[in-house]
């Protein structure tokens, strides 16, 4: 679409120093009539600065490669864009714009001849030395790009057909959706300004930073060159900074000598820690055959070993990726993400590692006394308990008249079990502070581990009630199938496996006879069976509950979005989630030009303001929602009602669908040994910091320090940044 | 009668630029204003009320104890709660006023806050309050207060926003349901915008239309003004600005293009 609608669009920085001198405005000039402003440098020639920034005279002494910045802005070059607080003597070219600010009022008069109509878009610029930056998009706090792949491999049936049924949902709204899109009777194409909105929104990012270099800059076509220092000043300055030269050297030397040193052994000893930990992790992932499933599938703390480990596989190739971000300028926010996730997963494990050393001194100060209170919880609820309401169902139990037979047989069985169980335990009994002291120690490596090594503990000493389950679900299924034919055979009807259905059939008096017979025996021995599975699979269902609170647990430890809870509460243009644009009421004096004496002054303009939008609780623990989701439809659905019901095997939900929570921060296939090698080896060597001199200190503190105080300084690395 | 059946308001600076504005509050006129600020105070006393009813069922001591100068603001708090937990009979003729104590404890400090709330408790109102505290399990008070909480933080009225702006997109805002919850706002680009027009659905025994945008790209389509949902004459004229606005001259053209669609339900 051509611009004829002469609508004039102008980005203006809410935050630049305003003043009453004449200056010209500089900025990137999108299409003839949307324009962002970068700068409004004073008291120069607008034909000056054109020139100079055709030169480059205005970008020298960048401190990162210049092409960068029009690579990223999407121009080949700045320009122009218009004059402000001039007299209206010099008219080169009628699209530029004239603009009359004061340092007293907020929102800048802005006029253009070309123009019918104007908006004014006023935009805070995000500062990029903070990591602040604004995006279309909300900021992805996990790598979400694997999901969809992992899941569709889980080899349950049940997986499976849930995942069946999603994909049916989304293939009718896909039809759905191009039904609509065939409705769409007029295509409008985008025009200039409509398309310009992404790059825009990258030249906003690069506002801050660009405008200090422009600043900077000015005094080279100013008329006023610098003055050099006399031989006195000179003499002054030198003894006032002879403490930092010193410093310096001492610097110099350390950089020189040492740090090589120990850098390589740093390398050597991440090098020699990759190839233990890929041993582990092949050691963790093995399968006997391909449907088999990992040790890493069955136990909790091979899992939790496992995600360690991967992360310590994936620390060091972030780490260089925030270090190679260092060498470019800060407006580029394309590794803010990985930022976030690094010092998350960091502090994650640190956290961790405290809790956990708290926790692992408590229990080896107290291996006894936990030793004693597990074995006794062990003893009186795995053990005595389940033999009470064993002995309990064997009498008549709330006054329901059993089979008595029948529940003495199976409760005989059940109890000589435990009886044998409680002698294993009673062997193993001396070995449970030995078991306890270890876990203690294991938690220094972080209370994920106890936790983890707790759970599977719950699940070793409890594997009697699982195949207590097991056993009387089998039974109880049995049982119930064979009611449901002899059932048919009463209706004188039977099942037709081959057509799936219930067809008549003509059965003979003796069939009927033993049928019917067989029918009533065993549909009064089925309540007691019932109670019997009933008992067990209550017990199961508690240990399933409990094992799903140490793994809410364990999510909680490995995932919890800490730094970016942390990042929204101080900072939250760190962490963009979108615009939004604010309308405001058009100030008295832009909608009546009584002050203005030119006729083309009558522009409509509208003020808008352009204001990031914090990331939404909701998406920070959008994984945490997901994990709720999936987990309802597995262990609420009718489904599993029935299998309940009908003592068919529940089916436990598979780890990996489960816990694809706790690998979104993980890529999904580990970089190899020689890759980090290479990666580790590409990295920069350490510089001496090249512009350093000695005016640089007392004037560049205040800005440090507000560099230090976002973030930086808790990453426990005191590198210096330039 | 501080809300009225939704009404539109249009802003528009610009020819480029337009905002529909959709609400349930009547004209910000000073009567209006005033009898607005005074509902809200009388909400939010109410709401004191409630949570000082829920601090005298947390400690149904306080209200029995006769209040104690606080020697040092720590180790003094934990003495009266000690003194508290073993004589709640003790004597009130030797205790001053509770102004006085209040005046020797330092202002920044939980023993302050504390006696404060202990003074509130002591008044009559808040003797009844925390009689009614007691006499109530606090498993049935605690939710009562927590849902009773929620209704007085509920917001009156609602306001549903729609910013066209030529050359960037349109955004839909819309007020949250309470007082704390943000302003929601949704932006779409130009580019990404594939149509905008009005659809019908049944709501109950109803026919509503509603104005809606498809996004290019999205399985859900976004509604505009979805809590209000005006009546089809303001939709209408929504509708129309809204083209005028964003395309030019040329959204007039096919006036009747976004009419008679119907499929879709809510």
């Amino acid at each position: 679409m051509p611009e004829h609608d002469r609508l004039m669009r102008v980005f203006w920085p809410i935050d630049i120093p305003r003043s009453d001198a004449p200056g010209v405005i500089v900025g990137w000039r999108n299409s003839s009539l949307d324009v962002v402003v970068i700068a409004v440098l004073d008291h120069v020639d607008p034909r000056n600065v054109e020139n100079a920034l055709k030169a480059g005279i205005l970008l020298r002494s960048a401190p990162h490669p210049v092409p960068r910045i029009f690579e990223l802005c999407g121009q080949s070059s700045m320009h122009v864009l218009g004059t402000t607080n001039r007299e209206f003597d010099i008219e080169p070219d009628s699209s530029w714009v004239r603009a009359i600010v004061c340092p007293s009022q907020r929102v800048p008069e802005i006029t253009c001849p070309r123009a019918s109509s104007i908006q004014i878009v006023l935009f805070e610029r995000p500062i990029p030395l903070r990591m602040q930056y604004i995006s279309l998009n909300p900021i992805a706090l996990s790598l979400a790009d694997k999901e969809d792949h992992s899941l569709y491999h889980a080899s349950d049936s049940s997986e499976a057909e849930e995942e069946k049924q999603e994909r049916r949902n989304k293939q009718k709204r896909r039809l759905l959706v191009n039904k609509l899109k065939s409705h769409s009777v007029i295509k409008h194409s985008p025009s200039l300004k409509d398309r310009a909105l992404e790059r825009i929104v990258n030249q906003i990012n690069w506002a801050w930073e660009l405008e200090r270099l422009l600043q900077k800059n000015v005094p080279l076509i100013g008329t006023r060159p610098k003055r050099t220092l006399s031989v006195s000043e000179r003499v002054v300055e030198q003894a006032t900074n002879m403490r930092d030269y010193i410093l310096l050297w001492i610097w110099d030397m350390a950089i020189l000598y040492a740090f090589p040193i120990i850098r390589r052994a740093f390398v050597l000893l991440l090098l020699g820690h990759r190839c233990a930990a890929e041993a582990l992790l092949l050691i963790l992932e093995w399968r006997a055959r391909p449907s088999s499933p990992a040790l890493k599938d069955v136990s909790a703390t091979a899992q939790q070993v496992e995600i360690r480990l991967q992360q310590f596989c994936y620390w060091p190739m972030q780490y260089v990726k925030l270090r190679l971000r260092k060498n470019d300028w800060a407006s580029v926010t394309t590794s803010h993400p990985d930022y976030i996730r690094f010092y998350n997963s960091l502090w994650l494990v640190a956290n961790d590692v405290i809790i956990g050393i708290a926790l692992g001194s408590y229990i080896i100060d107290n291996a006894e006394w936990v030793a004693d209170t597990i074995s006794m919880l062990l003893g009186s609820y795995t053990i005595d308990l389940l033999r009470t309401s064993i002995s309990w169902l064997m009498g008549w139990p709330a006054g329901l008249k059993l089979n008595s037979e029948l529940a003495l047989f199976l409760g005989d069985l059940f109890l000589w079990v435990i009886d044998y169980w409680s002698s294993c335990i009673g062997t193993l009994e001396p070995l449970l502070p030995h078991m306890v002291w270890f876990i203690g120690f294991s938690s220094f490596a972080g209370a994920s581990m106890p936790i983890a090594l707790f759970s599977d503990l719950l699940s070793v000493l409890t594997i009697h009630i699982y195949s207590f389950y097991l056993a009387s679900a089998r039974i109880f299924h049995w049982q119930l199938t064979i009611l449901l034919s002899l059932f048919q055979l009463f209706r004188g009807k039977k099942y037709n496996v081959l057509r799936n259905r219930v067809d008549a059939c003509d059965y003979d008096l003796d069939q009927l006879l033993v049928g019917t017979i067989l029918f009533t025996l065993l549909f009064f021995l089925l309540p007691t069976v019932v109670v019997f599975y009933l008992n067990f699979a209550l017990a199961r269902m508690v240990i399933i509950s409990f094992k799903a609170v140490f793994d809410t647990l364990l999510s909680c430890l490995n995932h919890f979005p800490l730094f970016a809870l942390m990042l929204r509460g101080k900072d939250p243009r760190r962490l963009p989630g979108g615009i939004r644009f604010e309308l405001r009421d058009t100030p008295y004096r832009l909608s009546i030009h009584s002050t203005s004496p030119l006729p083309f002054l009558s522009q409509p303009t509208s003020v808008i303001y352009l204001k990031p939008i914090p990331l939404a609780f909701t998406a920070m623990f959008h994984q945490y929602f997901q994990m709720g989701s999936r987990i309802r439809k597995h262990y609420l659905s009718p489904r599993v009602l029935f299998c309940l019901v009908t003592g068919r095997f529940v089916p436990p939900i598979h780890r990996k669908a489960l816990y694809s929570l706790q690998y979104s921060m993980l890529p999904a296939r580990r970089a190899g040994i020689m890759e980090m090698w290479e990666a580790l080896n590409s990295l920069p060597a350490k510089k001496r910091p090249v512009n350093v001199h000695p005016y640089a200190f007392a004037s560049s503190m205040s800005l440090d320090g507000r560099r230090h105080m976002n973030g930086r300084a808790g990453r426990g690395m005191s590198k210096e940044y330039d | 009668m501080l809300t009225t059946a939704p009404y539109l308001r249009i802003r528009r600076p610009s020819p480029t630029t337009a905002e529909f504005i959709v609400s349930t509050l009547p004209p910000q006129t000073l009567p209006a204003r005033l009898a607005l600020g005074a509902v809200y105070l009388v909400r939010l006393q109410l709401a004191l009320a409630v949570l000082l009813m829920m601090y005298a069922a947390q400690s149904p001591y306080y209200s029995a104890v006769p209040l104690q100068p606080l020697l040092l603001p720590s180790t003094k708090a934990l003495a009266t709660d000690a003194y508290a937990n073993s004589s709640t009979s003790a004597s009130t003729a030797a205790a001053p006023s509770p102004i006085d104590v209040l005046a020797t404890t330092p202002i920044f400090s939980l023993a302050f806050i504390r006696q404060i709330l202990n003074i509130l408790l002591s008044s009559r109102l808040g003797s009844l309050l925390s009689k009614l505290a007691n006499s109530i399990p606090p498993w049935v008070l605690i939710p009562c207060s927590v849902i009773t909480l929620y209704f007085l933080s509920l917001r009156i009225g609602a306001e549903e926003r729609l910013l066209v702006l030529r050359g960037l997109g349109v955004q839909t805002s819309s007020s949250g349901a309470t007082v704390f919850s943000p302003l929601k706002t949704r932006f779409i680009p130009t580019e990404k915008i594939q149509d905008i027009l009005i659809n019908e659905a049944f709501r109950g025994f109803e026919v509503r239309h509603y104005l809606i945008v498809v996004v290019e790209g999205e399985e859900h389509i976004v509604v505009v003004f979805p809590r209000l949902l005006p009546r089809p004459r303001m939709v209408e004229k929504v509708w129309k600005g809204a083209r005028e606005c964003l395309y030019g001259r040329d959204g007039e053209d096919e006036k009747d293009g976004g009419r008679h669609r119907e499929d879709g339900t809510v």
